[in-house]
């Protein structure tokens, strides 16, 4: 019990561990105040509770698939805001700050309402087995304690790095990490029959299983899939495509503009 | 002759782009009861896309985990919900219950 209670929650909270980092390190880089993470942190608690809460009612939403239409509508608003946020990173270094703030705590906030929720709904089964009880707490614990030390090793390699190389680098992981959202989305309406379900396209399970612990970490960061579909590889290129293109094509855009003037 | 031409494309397309769309996916039925999946062992079509619909008897939340399918959903205690999977190609696919993986483990086959 100890042991798959570890994994579940290790599970859930990596991905949130390490984007939370990747903005944090984003953030320290520019001298932006850290005070938004606990904001969100605690918007995103609230937020995990009702979903938790109402999940029940929501799941038999649109004939039983309410939960895939919830989840990824949160996923493309992260991949929105996401991408909207690295546009004015990019573009704005200095100023800007209460809106680069805003749109970050939007992000990790709807991220721990989707992971955080399916840590209570794991929870809610425990809460009546006194006998268990005490050991899924202490895994969920341990679990939570490993992803945040992930996410803490991250943070601070970033930040270790010459400041050029780590906003480069904590970007292009920001541009993954967004990308795989974007896959995630396309992949749960798939599952609710909203899009057009594809063959996939290749299997490298033999080369490195989704499971492995590998696996998770990769999956965690850049949105690893060993079996990926043709619609899910274009929402990732897409997702990739928004925050790596996209802002040196505006910014071409405008200095085109102001040489015309 | 474009007209007829055009028509011909556009259904072609059509054809490509949504299989199965005229159709209705088969269901079938699992059902989780004691932390097991009844059946554990389900065969369906090839190249077909097919719905799930899942009973849980539990009064614990489960959830359908599969990483050879890309699937994954919460079913609350004691409630159905529906995934759909497929079109798959012959062979065997893992699935398990991600809440009590020690005991709810099954399997599609395709064929």
């Amino acid at each position: 019990m100890l042991l798959s209670s570890v994994i579940i929650i290790l599970r859930e909270v990596l991905e949130g561990a390490i984007l939370m980092s990747v903005l944090l390190a984003l953030s320290s880089l520019r001298g932006i105040n850290l005070r938004w993470s606990l904001i969100s942190l605690l918007f995103g608690i609230i937020g995990a509770l009702i979903y938790a809460a109402e999940f029940e009612t929501i799941s038999t939403w649109f004939d039983y698939v309410g939960q895939e239409i919830v989840n990824s509508t949160m996923h493309v608003i992260i991949v929105l805001f996401l991408t909207s946020f690295a546009l004015l990173y990019q573009t704005h270094e200095q100023s800007y700050t209460k809106t680069k703030n805003t749109f970050m705590i939007i992000v990790v906030a709807l991220t721990i309402v989707r992971e955080g929720s399916e840590i209570l709904l794991y929870f809610s089964g425990y809460l009546d087995k006194s006998d268990v009880l005490p050991s899924v707490i202490l895994g969920g614990t341990i679990g939570t304690g490993i992803g945040m030390s992930i996410g803490a090793l991250l943070y601070y390699s970033l930040t270790y790095l010459i400041p050029t190389h780590a906003k480069k680098i904590a970007y292009i992981l920001l541009a993954f990490f967004s990308a795989g959202m974007l896959a995630h989305a396309v992949t749960m309406l798939t599952q609710a029959d909203w899009l057009p379900a594809r063959h996939i396209l290749w299997n490298t399970s033999s080369w490195l299983e989704e499971n492995s612990l590998m696996g998770q970490l990769l999956y965690a960061i850049i949105g690893y899939e060993a079996t990926p579909t043709a619609t899910q590889l274009t929402a990732y290129v897409i997702g990739l495509l928004l925050l790596l293109a996209l802002p040196k094509l505006l910014e071409k855009g405008i200095t085109i503009h102001a040489k015309n003037k | 002759m474009i007209n007829k031409f055009n028509r011909i494309i556009f259904l072609f397309s059509l054809w490509v782009t949504c299989p199965g769309l005229v159709l209705a996916a088969p269901e079938f039925k699992i059902e989780i009861k004691n932390h097991l999946f009844f059946p554990s062992e389900l065969t369906v079509p090839a190249d077909t896309k097919v719905k799930l619909r899942i009973f849980n008897h539990d009064a614990t939340n489960e959830e359908f985990e599969s990483y050879d399918m890309n699937r994954e959903k919460v079913i609350m205690g004691n409630s159905q919900t529906v995934i759909f999977i497929g079109p798959l190609k012959p062979g065997d696919y893992e699935f398990f219950g991600e809440f009590y993986p020690k005991t709810a483990q099954g399997k599609i086959h395709v064929e």
